[in-house]
């Protein structure tokens, strides 16, 4: 039985203009789910129904078999982690992180084990006198972590926590959430509108758009096979283009790029494709290659201009077809901008999708 | 890019503004009684002549109990206001905002004089009363704006924050949003005062008999006397100011929310 | 800002109190003010309040001239203000923060008190008059009290700082870069001043001098003293109507012009911010 049940959740700021339409979802205990998708898409309204700041028009949002729905917020049993943090400020570190228990009426002497506790976990017990002003952005970050977790709530949700910190704290910090969260084994919403992030911290991700949910899946299947459009714009793909279909055959489809035939796997949510249905095919940097334009096999084309990555580099290659970014290991044959090249695709991990139009 | 008649006009600036301190300063010494320049003599006879006058005391303890009350009152009343223009986001947040700076874009005077006249028709009110209403009138565009900025300087989402760890919405603005907003209620209390404290054109009508703030008794003496107590009192207030803004100015910074 | 469904309630309580305050005793009073400025004693409904004010010579010119002083004054305080407050905006915090707070420090004292200096320095044994006798300019003390240079000193000095805070602030405001950029690309320090900082400040201006201007034509201590009777200006020409001759009928005319004017300069100059951004 999952831990977090959200039934047929509708919301609307505006009338007839609903943010979320019949949402649901489950998390299963002790599992973290990201809710992902660009601003707007409904997943903020999502966390903040599932927190209680947010009375939904219909559905229901059940925690631990209980129902939940029409709880004030402050009588639910929920850890908020803010993208603002929300720390307070005329409060030192300790009393902020002690605020939930003192709320509860804990006893003063537990109180303070537990606080001293949660900031050990967060390795900030030698700054429980300092004031949240007096702290860099990460360490801000860790007390909003112990103040949400030290009540030992049911459910954790965290909103776009990392947003405020730099490139390379962010790392760290995605890691340090990931380890307290399965150390306390708590079910966790997260929301983030950074696939990266999402990919690197959670059991499964929900990408969501315009308050429905285009995919559910493990990071992986995400990465790997985006069943729409929009996941796959989402998930990066670098390289796009629509084709017509030639054939279905073995769960495979055919279509033609630059007058080679070419096998592709396919998702559709709408039935197996039927020839001359307009599929829209998406391959990364590195599932293509370039090879000398002397080469007889690849779709012939000239390069534009390359860059840089440490270990590779990238191309920006013209086709017949369209331009393409080719990512090639820095170590293999180099082409300089105007060379003829040709482009050879790896299309076992190459994707077609059939989508309404 | 600071060239150095840029610096002259700096100089001048400050002599325009602070140079009548200065005069009002000397004056307020000088042992001449028809305010000849340069004062001869020194003598403290004008300030102890200040003490003497009973009308400037009277109208001393009225113009503070004034200033307090309706300060006070304007800060009560205007801080939800403040709070509901901060914290949410509604359709009549605009109008709302017109109401409350109305009442410094419509003269003092008018206000006053309009206000003395609806009062009469309303009948028998007392003179202090009408004092306290006109000058809460005008203070909560001070109360509302500043209130607002102090406010906007907290994240919003402390409060949802607080909540969320247990606190009611009631608990959650005095545990931690009250708590945040000292130095924001702190300055529009000395900004309401000393608007209050200083204030003539709404006290001008509203003045009845035996009943006057400071500032409109000095103008009244000013009818009939012109010797240097005035400037003696204006040295007073002018120290009294100074202490107070210096002390605001110190702890709070009162002049990113003038 | 927060959304949150079904929140009118809430808004409603925390408004109420002070909005039924300033409907009752701010806005009812202006709009008995605007009917007694059309109703006869008897109850008929008339425009000849207006029509008086406008015909009557002397009105005219008081408006016209309280017009004209206001635009003075603003004009002056543009000049005296502009540079001043760039040197301003360009120190160090600490010596700007100790510096602002000597441009606010008039703004807390009473006007009574700041318009009595003129009085000592503009008096018939003044400073002025002290000094232009000593050095045997003139014979006999000349009259600068009831005069137009009088209330445009004493008012200048008084709005002075509402012109220099808002342009300081809108100054700090422009980036060093911009300043530089506008220099490496062959502008000198006056073209810079003029084609980058001014429009860059203008947002301040134009609230400086709707500030300034409001202030001088509606200010009633300084011509009160400056200008006594035989100088007057629409506040103490309102005062004289209400007080000396009891007119309520044409002191309400009064007021209401006064409302008007400031309501209509203070939404041309809106416009005017609203058109640059």
């Amino acid at each position: 039985m999952p831990h977090l049940e959200i039934h047929d959740l509708t919301v609307s700021y505006e009338k007839n203009k609903p943010t979320l339409e019949r949402f649901s979802l489950n998390v299963e205990q002790g599992e973290l789910l990201s809710l992902l998708g660009p601003s707007g898409c409904g997943k903020t309204t999502t966390l903040r129904s599932v927190a209680g700041f947010i009375q939904p028009d219909a559905g229901r949002i059940v925690i631990n078999d209980r129902d939940y729905t029409r709880l004030p917020p402050n009588k639910r049993d929920i850890g908020l982690v803010f993208q603002s943090y929300a720390l307070f400020p005329h409060l030192t570190v300790f009393y902020n992180v002690a605020f939930g228990l003192r709320m509860r009426r804990i006893p003063k002497a537990e109180v303070h084990s537990r606080v001293s506790n949660a900031l050990k976990m967060v390795g900030l017990e030698a700054f429980a006198d300092r004031r949240p002003s007096q702290l860099s952005g990460g360490q801000q970050q860790r007390v909003a972590l112990a103040r949400a977790t030290v009540i030992e709530p049911q459910v954790l949700l965290l909103d776009e926590p990392l947003s405020n910190l730099d490139a390379r704290l962010r790392v760290d910090m995605r890691q340090e959430i990931r380890r307290l969260q399965q150390q306390l084994g708590i079910t966790t919403l997260y929301v983030t509108h950074d696939q990266v992030e999402a990919m690197s911290i959670s059991d499964r991700v929900v990408v969501m758009n315009q308050g429905a949910i285009e995919q559910i899946g493990t990071p992986e299947r995400i990465f790997a096979a985006p069943e729409t459009v929009f996941v796959a714009d989402f998930m990066g793909f670098d390289n796009h283009f629509s084709a017509a279909v030639l054939s279905v055959k073995d769960g495979k489809l055919t279509v033609n790029w630059g007058g080679a035939p070419i096998e592709l796997q396919w998702r559709s949510k709408l039935g197996s494709p039927h020839p001359g249905a307009r599929a829209e095919i998406f391959f990364r940097a590195d599932n293509a290659s370039l090879l000398a334009g002397t080469e007889r096999q690849g779709l012939p084309g000239q390069v534009i201009l390359h860059t840089f990555h440490g270990n590779s580099l990238r191309y920006l290659v013209e086709t017949q077809v369209g331009e393409f970014s080719i990512m090639q290991d820095s170590a293999s044959e180099r082409f300089e901008p105007g060379a003829a090249v040709r482009v050879r695709p790896h299309t076992e991990k190459w994707i077609a999708i059939l989508e309404e139009t | 890019m600071i060239s150095r008649w840029m610096y002259i006009s700096l100089v001048i600036l400050y002599c325009f503004l602070l140079g009548p301190f200065i005069i009002i300063f000397m004056a307020s010494f000088g042992a001449n009684a028809n305010l000849a320049f340069p004062p001869q003599g020194f003598t403290l006879d004008w300030f102890a002549n200040v003490f003497e006058t009973s009308q400037f005391i009277d109208s001393f303890w009225i113009s503070l109990q004034l200033a307090l009350l309706s300060t006070i009152v304007s800060l009560v009343m205007g801080m939800p206001v403040a709070y509901a223009l901060t914290r949410f986001d509604f359709a009549a947040s605009g109008t709302v905002e017109t109401v409350f700076s109305a009442p410094i874009l419509v003269p003092g005077l008018v206000i006053g004089f309009a206000m003395l006249n609806f009062f009469v028709l309303l009948g028998d009110m007392q003179v202090m009363t009408g004092l306290f209403i006109g000058h809460t009138a005008i203070l909560f565009p001070y109360s509302v704006r500043v209130i607002s900025a102090s406010l906007r300087n907290l994240d919003p989402y402390v409060e949802d924050a607080a909540v969320s760890l247990g606190a009611n919405r009631l608990r959650g603005f005095l545990l931690v949003v009250l708590p945040n907003m000292q130095a924001g209620i702190a300055a529009a209390f000395v900004l309401g005062f000393i608007t209050s404290f200083n204030n003539v054109p709404v006290s001008l009508f509203l003045s009845g008999p035996g009943v006057t703030t400071l500032p409109v008794s000095m103008l009244s003496y000013l009818e009939y006397y012109f010797d240097p107590t005035i400037a003696a009192l204006s040295t007073l207030l002018v120290i009294f100011t100074v202490v107070l803004v210096q002390a605001a100015e110190r702890v709070l910074g009162l002049s990113q929310f003038v | 800002m927060i959304r949150r469904p079904n929140q009118s309630r809430t808004i409603i309580l925390l408004v109420a109190p002070a909005i039924v305050f300033v409907i009752v005793f701010f806005i009812l009073p202006l709009i008995f003010l605007l009917s007694q400025s059309v109703v006869l004693e008897d109850g008929s409904f008339t425009l000849t309040g207006y029509l008086d004010f406008f015909q009557s010579r002397v009105s005219r010119i008081v408006y016209l001239r309280t017009l004209r002083l206001g635009l003075i004054v603003t004009g002056i305080c543009v000049l005296m203000s502009y540079p001043a407050a760039f040197v301003l905006a360009r120190m160090p915090a600490r010596r700007r923060s100790f510096l602002m707070s000597l441009v606010i420090l008039p703004l807390m004292t009473n006007a009574v008190a700041r318009t009595f200096a003129w009085l000592i320095i503009l008096g018939r044994r003044g400073m002025i008059n002290q000094t232009l006798l000593s050095l045997d300019l003139v014979e006999t003390p000349l009259r600068f009290i009831f005069t137009e240079t009088a209330i445009v000193l004493g008012l200048t000095q008084l709005f002075l700082p509402l012109m220099v805070l808002p342009l300081v602030s809108a100054m700090e405001n422009i980036p060093d870069d911009v300043l530089e950029a506008a220099r490496s690309l062959g502008a000198n320090r006056l073209t810079t001043f003029l084609r980058i900082v001014v429009p860059l400040s203008s947002d301040g201006l134009v609230l400086g001098a709707t500030l300034v201007f409001t202030g001088s034509v509606t200010a009633f201590v300084t011509p009160a003293i400056l200008g006594g009777s035989r100088l007057l200006l629409m506040s103490t020409l309102l005062r004289q109507k209400a007080v000396i001759l009891f007119d309520q009928h044409a002191a309400a005319v009064v007021a209401v012009v006064m409302i008007v004017t400031t309501l209509a300069v203070n939404l041309l100059l809106r416009v005017l911010r609203v058109k640059q951004s």
